[in-house]
């Protein structure tokens, strides 16, 4: 391989082979480990860097590829695959992975098992750049697992609350599902073309025969990013995921892993031919709807930004369903990108406060922190601000110009986008008012101060990201190959909604009201049927997992014990019991078997002198 | 470089004989020394080489190490050496052990229908003594149970074979004369004949519903016992069908009907789903783990229905063929070493918390974290995460399944959630959550942990590096398969 080659690899290859060392370390002390965490993904972040700059830039794809299993027909590959969409994911989430693990050095400074944390950090982001530099389907599959199981351990990293385990537990499940609709979906893409489509190049996936048969793997794949991407209607998983460290889900459920499913589809774009796309735009722009009114009526201050999250990766599905070419991915991956910025932003500073309030999340329980955090809170308004879309914030770019492009392609789309984004405004600033504005509710509250600097300063940075990010929109978007924009009189419709959004949130949460209250009164079904979570918990929970996965479960486990063991056991017994009657004729007296013998003879000569009479023998 | 077959019989015997003669500390010793012999013979023939010695009337001495054997016979070794490094059992069970090595030795190699029958048989007396001498409460109904389910398998293999060695008259029971002639019996014959070697193996692999001894077998025998059969014994089967059963199929005059090949997909799917259901309701770990290797040895039936309907249906597609054949052939060493390593923890977590039942267990990582991160470890790779040697396996029959049964693989993927489901249940209840005050303190036996790193090491090497196996791999080795390689 040439040493180019080599660099692409070590972005990933670093901290994958390093991260045993990471927990290795914290057993001779335990800070090594999270130096020598943070100090590996910067690495990465620099080869990353480094690498773009010398070849990306020009247009060079890097690819190197081994034959994973020799000896069949065709090459498994596995190997690297760097073109531009792989090396903007890379920066990113080396750039983010880092900040946010510059940030646990901090959040996670008492946990006793924080080398086990790093450790484990350092594999999830070795995973992910795994994942968005693989060459082949069944490579990112095994990242896109890998990042699965990392995410897994990590929402149950606080494994004694039974809250972490449950959760754990069902992301794991949950994701399961998608992750074998992803199975599926290599399997027919190796079916339909030979074992050829296994590479993820464009022009090895397009060997897929008839559209007919794209069209199959496509949704199969997008199965699997529904999963992992948390769109409707397997989102439910993230919420609960919240119980996990807070960086955590700013890492996981918020910049990098749930958007794997937005990169999967943007790498697979090729295949996915119109009747595919009609899906995904769906299911996006109702899970934008869905996710939004959600958001509003959950007090937890982190699931509220788990809902933002789904309604957010929502934008990126629909953005890829408008069917755009390449100005479609450009879309989306800008999104992604504005979007890990300002979401981490916004978690590293629930984060924050959490740490100042000894994990108080009931938003109802906060107040009147802006005083008490102003840096925290400052850099709260501008992730806020970025991601209701106010101009002239990042998300006011990223989400607009797709909500635009929606325009002119799909007009109901539009108007639900446009409703979408009035939706996030409006959550966003409850969640933002609630917290800053009116009086301390509780008593940690009231005795919050502003972090540590090694925590604020990550958290700066984004700021600053999320500010900034938006001059660099039509770069962005030439470098993917997409049309470039300009903003119009179109814009302004998602910015003054957004606006709409955030007065009305100031006029209800941002001061004493009793509107919330009063709304929540009058709608009454609606209100509960929202507040539910439009019962899909309940559904999957409930119905699917308790009653029939475990009916079933019990109704077979007493069928295998009961009657089949039973059938088994009778014909055992049918033998015994024949043997233990029939030795009763073994009594040992002489007499008896003379007797018998005597019978036996009589009917015998009997039976004979029958068959002569019938001329059988003669 | 070569190693002859009938040296390694002979040392072998030898090695038997001397831990007979000097008991003690010899067998679990010698042990170690027959796996590794059994690994130099495989590894120095290159996984592939025939050995035909002279014919003894109408039994013919040939035997054939191909890769699938191979690959059985690593298993074979690295199991032995497993069994001698984790358990300090007495002399006696390191004595049979050896002798079940022996016997599955010449089982895997032969090409004599005669010699598989008897090695076949032989297999069956350590595993009786196992189970019965050191089992648990019910080991005696056990023990007779395993002895006699199985047992009426064979039989009909045997009737089988001699329907084959009579009806075709060849006067010799060389298995590559009497399977190249199968399709000259009569049909009744035939039929009569496939149905006796597919209910033999069937039981052996197990497939539900043939699979009641299995519970009761792997519960009642002592933990090293379980290792031996559940790693090894449910290969037998497997062996049978991939080796004998197919070329049987493909030979006889059936061999262009699907319908065989649908019922062993339809089997092999509901022996996945049923195993994992039944598994979900278990509340004693052994019993839930017993019930997942009846699910993950499902796949061999669904990777061999597969494999048979392909070449049915004629369609040539060679990739797809050789995914399914080679899949279940990793599955077999893969699901070996995991299950062993997984009965040897339930085994160490028994000994630790005193229990084996899951909801009485709870929060154990507290308490002893290198236990627990070696189960979960173990688990993740019994539910196939990538890096372990248990994903390569299932991830390739269930590619090529896709192939074979198109949407109806979206029952084979309901099994695949739900084995991850009671897996993931099963950790969550056992080592996570709030620590169960009850157990008191509790501590681990470290060498026991130690002994376990070396099963998880090979999995991770093949999990990681499938190439060093699938580079010996190669369907034109093995006769009759019905694939142009």
């Amino acid at each position: 391989m040439d040493p180019i080659q080599w660099l692409v690899f070590l972005i990933f290859g670093l901290p994958l082979i390093g991260f045993p060392l990471v927990i290795g370390v914290g057993y001779i002390k335990k800070n090594f480990s999270m130096y020598l965490g943070t100090a590996l993904v910067f690495i990465s972040f620099l080869i990353a860097l480094y690498v773009f700059f010398t070849d990306t830039v020009k247009g060079t794809i890097i690819t190197a590829t081994l034959n994973w299993l020799p000896n069949l027909p065709v090459s498994i590959p596995v190997g690297i695959y760097a073109d531009q969409l792989s090396m903007i994911m890379v920066l990113m989430v080396s750039f983010v992975g880092f900040l946010i693990i510059l940030f646990s050095v901090g959040y996670m400074a008492e946990d006793p098992r924080r080398h086990i944390f790093f450790g484990e950090m350092v594999l999830f982001t070795a995973s992910m750049l795994g994942l968005v530099l693989s060459s082949s389907l069944l490579m990112l599959f095994i990242f896109w697992e890998l990042v699965g199981l990392c995410s897994y351990l990590l929402i149950g990293f606080w494994y004694y609350k039974p809250n972490a385990a449950s959760a754990a537990k069902k992301a794991f499940i949950v994701t399961r599902v998608g992750d074998v609709f992803f199975i599926a979906g290599i399997g027919a893409a190796i079916l339909y073309s030979g074992g050829n489509a296994l590479s993820v190049s464009p022009t090895a996936l397009s060997t897929i025969g008839t559209t007919w048969e794209r069209t199959i793997v496509a949704l199969l794949l997008f199965g699997g990013a529904i999963g992992k991407s948390a769109q409707f209607p397997l989102h439910v998983w993230i919420p609960d995921a919240m119980e996990g460290p807070t960086t955590v889900s700013a890492l996981i459920h918020a910049a990098t892993m749930v958007t794997a499913g937005v990169y999967l589809i943007a790498r697979t774009y090729t295949i996915f031919t119109p009747a595919a796309l009609t899906v995904v735009l769906s299911v996006g722009v109702f899970t934008i709807i869905l996710s939004g009114l959600i958001g509003l009526v959950v007090n937890d201050i982190k699931r509220i930004l788990a809902y933002s999250t789904i309604s957010q990766i929502g934008y990126m599905v629909a953005a890829l369903g408008l069917g755009l070419g390449a100005t479609s991915i450009g879309l989306s991956i800008y999104q992604l990108e504005s979007h890990a910025f300002f979401k981490a932003l916004l978690f590293l500073s629930a984060g924050s406060i959490l740490h100042a309030l000894l994990n108080t999340r009931d938003i109802n329980k906060m107040g009147g922190l802006w005083k008490k955090m102003p840096i925290t809170m400052g850099a709260m308004l501008v992730g806020a601000l970025a991601l209701s879309g106010f101009p002239p914030f990042a998300g006011f770019f990223s989400k607009d110009s797709i909500i635009s492009a929606s325009y002119g392609h799909n007009t109901i789309a539009w108007i639900l986008l446009v409703i979408g984004g009035f939706l996030t405004a409006l959550y966003t600033f409850r969640l933002f008012f609630r917290i800053a504005f009116g009086n301390p509710r509780s008593h940690a509250a009231e005795h919050a101060h502003e972090s540590k600097w090694i925590m604020l300063i990550p958290i700066i940075i984004l700021a600053i990201f999320s500010t900034i990010f938006g001059v660099f929109q039509n770069g962005f978007y030439s470098f993917l190959g997409g049309a470039t924009t300009s903003i119009g009189f179109i814009d302004a419709v998602p910015a003054t909604v957004a606006v709409i959004g955030i007065g009305i949130a100031y006029y209800a949460y941002g001061r004493e009201s009793t509107i919330p209250q009063r709304v929540a009164k009058g709608s009454g079904f609606l209100y509960r049927f929202v507040k539910n979570k439009f019962y899909l918990d309940t559904l999957f929970t409930n119905v699917v997992a308790e009653r029939v996965v475990l009916g079933f479960s019990v109704i077979m486990g007493n069928f295998e014990k009961k009657i089949l063991d039973g059938f088994i056991n009778t014909w055992g017994e049918i033998f015994r019991d024949a043997g233990l009657t029939l030795r009763k004729l073994q009594t040992g007296i002489a007499r008896q078997y003379a007797l018998i013998i005597l019978v036996g003879l009589v009917l015998s000569l009997l039976f004979i002198r029958i068959l002569m009479f019938m001329g059988v023998i003669h | 470089m070569i190693f002859p077959f009938n040296l390694l019989l002979l040392l072998l015997t030898v090695y038997f004989i001397a831990s007979v003669a000097i008991r003690k500390w010899a067998p679990r010793l010698i042990t170690v020394l027959s796996s590794l012999t059994l690994l130099a013979f495989v590894v120095l023939n290159g996984m592939n080489r025939s050995f035909n010695y002279s014919t003894v009337y109408i039994i013919s001495l040939s035997f054939q190490l191909n890769f699938v054997s191979s690959v059985l016979l690593i298993l074979v070794s690295v199991i032995g050496i497993f069994i001698s490094l984790r358990f300090k059992s007495s002399p006696g069970f390191h004595i049979l052990t050896q002798s079940l090595i022996f016997s599955l030795t010449g089982l895997f190699l032969t090409r004599d229908f005669i010699i598989f029958y008897i090695f076949w048989e032989m297999v069956l007396i350590p595993s009786f003594f196992m189970i019965g001498m050191w089992g648990t409460k019910n080991k005696d109904y056990a023990a007779m149970k395993f002895f006699i389910y199985t047992h009426v398998g064979s039989v009909f293999m045997l009737l089988g074979i001699f329907t084959m060695y009579f009806q075709e008259g060849g006067g010799t029971f060389n298995m590559n004369f009497l399977i190249g002639g199968i399709g000259s019996l009569g049909i009744t014959y035939q039929a009569f004949v496939l149905f006796g070697f597919l209910f033999a193996f069937l039981i052996k692999l197990p497939s539900v519903p043939f699979h009641s001894w299995l519970p009761d077998a792997y519960v009642e025998s002592p933990s090293e016992g379980t290792v031996l059969i559940s790693s090894l014994l449910s290969k037998m089967g497997a062996f049978g069908l991939l080796i004998l059963f197919i070329p049987m199929y493909v030979n006889s005059s059936f061999s262009s009907s699907p319908v065989l090949p649908e019922v062993l997909l339809g089997l092999g799917i509901f022996s996945l789903i049923y195993s994992s259901l039944v598994a979900l309701y278990q509340k004693d770990m052994k019993m839930m783990m017993s019930y997942a290797s009846v699910g993950h040895m499902s796949f061999i039936t669904i990777a061999v229905g597969g494999f048979l309907y392909l070449i049915s249906t004629g369609s040539s597609n060679v990739l797809i063929e050789k995914l399914l054949f080679y899949g279940a052939v990793f599955q077999l060493i893969s699901h070996g070493i995991i299950i062993a390593m997984i009965f040897a923890l339930v085994d160490t977590t028994e000994k630790t918390t005193g229990t084996r039942i899951i909801n009485s267990m709870g929060g154990i990582a507290r308490k002893v974290p290198g236990l627990s991160f070696l189960l979960l470890l173990a688990f993740l790779a019994s539910v196939a995460i990538p890096g372990f040697s248990g994903f390569v396996g299932e991830i390739t029959i269930l590619l090529g399944a896709y192939a074979v049964l198109k949407y109806y693989l979206i029952f084979v993927l309901i099994g695949v959630v739900l084995t991850a489901s009671y897996h993931i249940f099963a950790l969550q209840r056992s080592i996570f959550g709030p620590y169960n005050e009850y157990l008191g303190d509790i501590r681990t036996e470290k060498s026991e942990l130690y002994a376990t790193v070396f099963p998880l090491a090979i999995v991770f090497l093949l999990g990681i590096f499938p190439g060093l196996l699938f580079g010996f791999f190669n369907l034109g080795n093995l006769p009759f398969m019905g694939v142009v390689p």
